[in-house]
């Protein structure tokens, strides 16, 4: 029996703070992390909210300062994504107690590090230069700076992690897919001990219009605090968030042997696609299903086992629709007797970093006993009315076994089970 | 747990060189160069004005004009690389295997293209004048995800993005998905179309790139003392992959066996490797490890050879600690001094090239080796391809990020 993969180190960084504490104290207390956008002017853009991370000038207790991570002469070479991968990678290693000096435990260590967009900001940035100022002026930095795999690339030279690299960049299902792929690293034996998570920085005039395009964002500019509402009847899009969640994972064996903490056990992963369209999944959730009962089959577990669920639940009048039919189909008549949170009402949607932060909040959820709220629930959908969402407000509740999902565009479902040890 | 054998089933290619199968392996055997000026955009003022761009690609053999306007032309190439690969295959997607049939496709750069056509419209006419295709037709995994779409594939649906040892890594995990028992078949390579302005003006302002505009044709030159950068190219290459016993059972044929695949990183630098090419070693000795296959299987290494000054040295130096005494006995070849740089793809057309190198025992030639860097210690074929008895075939991709790739193929016999 191969021992169980167990995780030994999380970091954040995400709208509601940075840290694993305030941000969870802040999730489980009812807060929400959206706001009116400051950082640059939406103009006729008709979005113009948005779940951005506190900057340290505004929030003295969890606000992310820069300068704690890179100095201004390197943040020059790196996009935001980067910036906040490196911050909650500092963290997760720094708990796990992980940083290896011997050359066998770097060449150990895999870093996969998933975003769904990359380095945005930094392309419409070097567009804009080559437009108004031509190519002479475009920094050399441009491209390392844009690649999605340099958030795992620039984790790997800062720490000296040898070991195999990767980026799953399949939308809002790759932050989930990195946390298998690290585990599937680990399996094969290619790495011992893996850094695995998301990041994502793209909210961007041109990033916010292009969603709006797809209209698949929320447009209550009046009251941000109420805009991402999963699986209320009232839900009208999701909101855009940024951030990284970070998990340091190995086998408990090399844990225990190192003298290192297991906060939980990763039982169970699994991907599927539905083969239906680029944007929406199909009306009876069957794709997402089959990520579930992979992820249920690699834990050796069946549905009457998970005790809690952390939906995708993005707030979008479809796709929460198809997740519950997912849910239905793996669950059946029990589905009622499980709590969903969806705490993307409080965080926005952190696209390729949702998975990661979101495998961490169901992992505090059987850590610490408590389930986080879902906000805004005020009246459930109809056709979900019977479902336990856990309203507004946190509750105390020992789980055994928590299942979080991510499903992007493309149609690429992910699945993801975390035990108690 | 006990793996299961990986094997090639089917082939497809859109290049610099060609895009068809057959075609795109005629010129690369005959050394013919598939760069020429840029004529995709007014790059006159820029200070490279040369790549390796696809020509006489049709999308419409592929998807409807209505469809194809949706997406960025990596997209299209992935899609019809893809496609054309699994016409070869011979495979036939249907209810009872659909869920058993993956994607794994990626791209180092992805929509770069609809972000420039993106931005230029917002800049223009504001967030009303941004198309609702904006987000999908620039995203990287929209490869797999419209093939998923396209072929009815309900298996694993990833894209793995690693620039330049994309497709190499998506082979590889691709080939580890089906070996783990996850999947019956995968369709995995990369695509890329950086050939746009940011992407040539940014891996120009990075000093990646060869200027050679006199004599474009000329100017990717792996080990050659006249090398001064790399030539960006776009493209596509894929491979279907199957579980032995399921290509055997359909009587499919087999062009080859993934044998070994293996990845480390260099933990050095963003943009370059270290001198000793030490990350590349452990990759190539990870892979051989994996292959459970000692050094003097491998007959042939179609190399990354990018042609810039450090990174070709540094991975002659890796290949001679990989092979130690049977180095002599490696032939090694850079198609890329035909292509240029595929950067995401690269690794999906050199498998390609690996794999066709093994069926038909001919090993590709590396063009413009007109004076080869000293005390390199490694066979590099040039002067015309090379008829040999090929077993084993090691191709690497290494990009930036320190990230590195190596995957076997092996000859069934």
């Amino acid at each position: 029996m191969d021992s169980p993969i167990v995780i030994t180190g999380m970091g954040i960084v995400s709208p509601l703070g940075c840290g694993v504490k305030p941000v969870w104290s802040r999730l489980t207390a009812g807060r929400s992390g959206i706001g009116a956008i400051d950082r640059f002017d939406p103009g006729d853009l008709p979005v113009g909210i948005a779940g951005l991370v506190p900057d340290a000038g505004d929030d003295a207790e969890a606000g992310f300062d820069p300068d704690r991570v890179a100095d201004r002469k390197e943040r020059r070479k790196l996009d935001v994504f980067t910036l906040y991968a490196l911050t909650a990678a500092d963290e997760a290693l720094s708990q796990a107690g992980w940083s290896p000096q011997s050359e066998a435990d770097r060449q150990a260590t895999a870093t996969v590090i998933a975003t769904g967009i990359g380095g945005f900001g930094t392309i419409t940035q070097a567009q804009q230069t080559l437009d108004s100022r031509g190519y002479r002026r475009i920094s050399p930095f441009t491209v390392p700076a844009f690649l999605a795999n340099l958030a795992a690339g620039n984790l790997s030279i800062r720490h000296g992690f040898k070991g195999p690299i990767g980026c799953p960049v399949t939308a809002c299902a790759a932050g989930i897919q990195a946390i298998g792929d690290g585990m599937r690293l680990i399996r094969s034996g290619e790495a011992e001990v893996a850094l695995v998570g998301g990041a994502e920085a793209c909210v961007d005039p041109l990033s916010l219009a292009g969603f709006n395009a797809l209209k698949a964002l929320s447009t209550n500019n009046e009251a941000p605090g109420k805009a991402s509402r999963p699986f209320d009847r009232d839900r009208d899009g999701f909101v855009m968030g940024e951030g990284a969640g970070l998990m340091v994972i190995e086998t408990l064996a090399h844990a225990e042997a190192r003298g290192a903490t297991p906060l939980a056990v990763i039982s169970g992963y699994g991907t599927s696609a539905d083969a239906h369209h680029i944007t929406s999944g199909p009306d009876d959730g069957a794709g997402a299903a089959a990520a579930v009962q992979a992820a249920l089959r690699t834990a050796g577990l069946t549905p009457a086992d998970i005790g809690h669920i952390n939906a995708h639940a993005t707030s979008t009048p479809v796709g929460d629709r198809a997740e519950i039919a997912t849910l239905r189909r793996v669950f059946g008549e029990r589905l009622p007797a499980i709590p969903v949170s969806a705490t993307k009402s409080a965080t926005g949607h952190l696209l390729g970093a949702a998975g990661g932060v979101e495998g961490i909040f169901s992992t505090l959820a059987v850590t610490e006993g408590m389930l986080p709220p879902t906000l805004n629930m005020d009246n459930a959908d109809e056709s979900m009315a019977d479902l336990d969402f856990v309203a507004n407000s946190a509750r105390p509740q020992a789980t055994q076994h928590a299942l979080c999902n991510g499903f992007g565009f493309g149609g690429v479902n992910a699945a993801l089970i975390v035990s108690r040890v | 747990m006990s793996r299961r054998r990986v094997v090639v089933t089917g082939l497809g290619i859109i290049s610099p060189v060609g895009n068809t199968l057959e075609g795109a392996w005629e010129n690369v055997l005959a050394g013919r160069s598939g760069i020429g000026p840029v004529e995709g955009f007014d790059a006159s003022a820029f200070s490279v004005r040369f790549g390796g761009e696809v020509r006489d690609f049709e999308v419409s053999d592929y998807l409807s004009r209505k469809e194809a306007r949706k997406m960025d032309p990596f997209i299209h190439y992935g899609i019809a690389a893809s496609v054309d690969a699994v016409r070869d295959s011979g495979l036939e997607i249907n209810e009872s295997n659909a869920e058993r049939v993956g994607v794994s496709v990626g791209s180092g750069i992805g929509g770069i293209s609809a972000i420039e056509k993106g931005h230029e419209a917002y800049l223009g006419g504001g967030p009303r004048k941004i198309s609702p295709f904006f987000i999908p037709s620039a995203i990287i995994n929209m490869i797999s995800g419209n093939l998923s779409v396209l072929l009815g594939l309900k298996g694993p649906n990833v894209a793995t993005v690693t620039a330049c040892t994309t497709g190499t890594h998506n082979i590889g995990q691709a080939a580890r998905i089906i070996a783990y028992g996850d999947a019956d078949v995968m369709i995995a390579g990369g695509a890329e179309f950086a050939t746009t302005p940011t992407g040539l003006g940014g891996f120009a302002a990075a000093k990646a790139l060869s200027t050679r505009n006199d004599d474009p044709q000329a100017a990717s030159r792996p080990w050659d003392r006249g090398r001064d950068g790399f030539v960006l190219g776009d493209g596509a290459g894929v491979l279907v992959l199957e579980d032995y016993e399921h290509a055997v059972a359909r009587g499919a044929r087999i062009y080859a066996e993934v044998a070994g695949f293996g990845m480390s990183g260099d933990a050095h630098h963003m943009t370059q490797p270290p001198a000793d090419g030490e990350g590349a070693r452990r990759c190539m000795t990870n892979a051989l490890r994996d292959a459970g296959m000692n050094p003097d299987e491998i007959d042939y290494v179609n190399a990354h050879g990018t042609s810039t000054p450090l990174g070709d040295r540094a991975e002659a130096i890796a290949m001679r600690g990989t092979f130690g005494e049977h180095t002599p006995k490696v032939a090694v070849t850079s198609t890329k001094s035909m292509t240029g740089h595929l950067l995401g793809a690269a690794g999906g057309v050199e498998a390609v090239f690996s794999v066709l190198t093994l069926r038909d025992g001919v090993i590709p030639p590396t063009i413009n080796l007109d004076d080869p860097e000293e005390d390199l210690g490694i066979d590099i074929v040039s002067g015309g391809a090379r008829e040999r008895d090929v077993r084993g075939v090691l191709s690497n991709s290494f990009g930036f990020g320190g990230t590195n790739g190596t995957v076997i193929f092996r000859r069934i016999d």
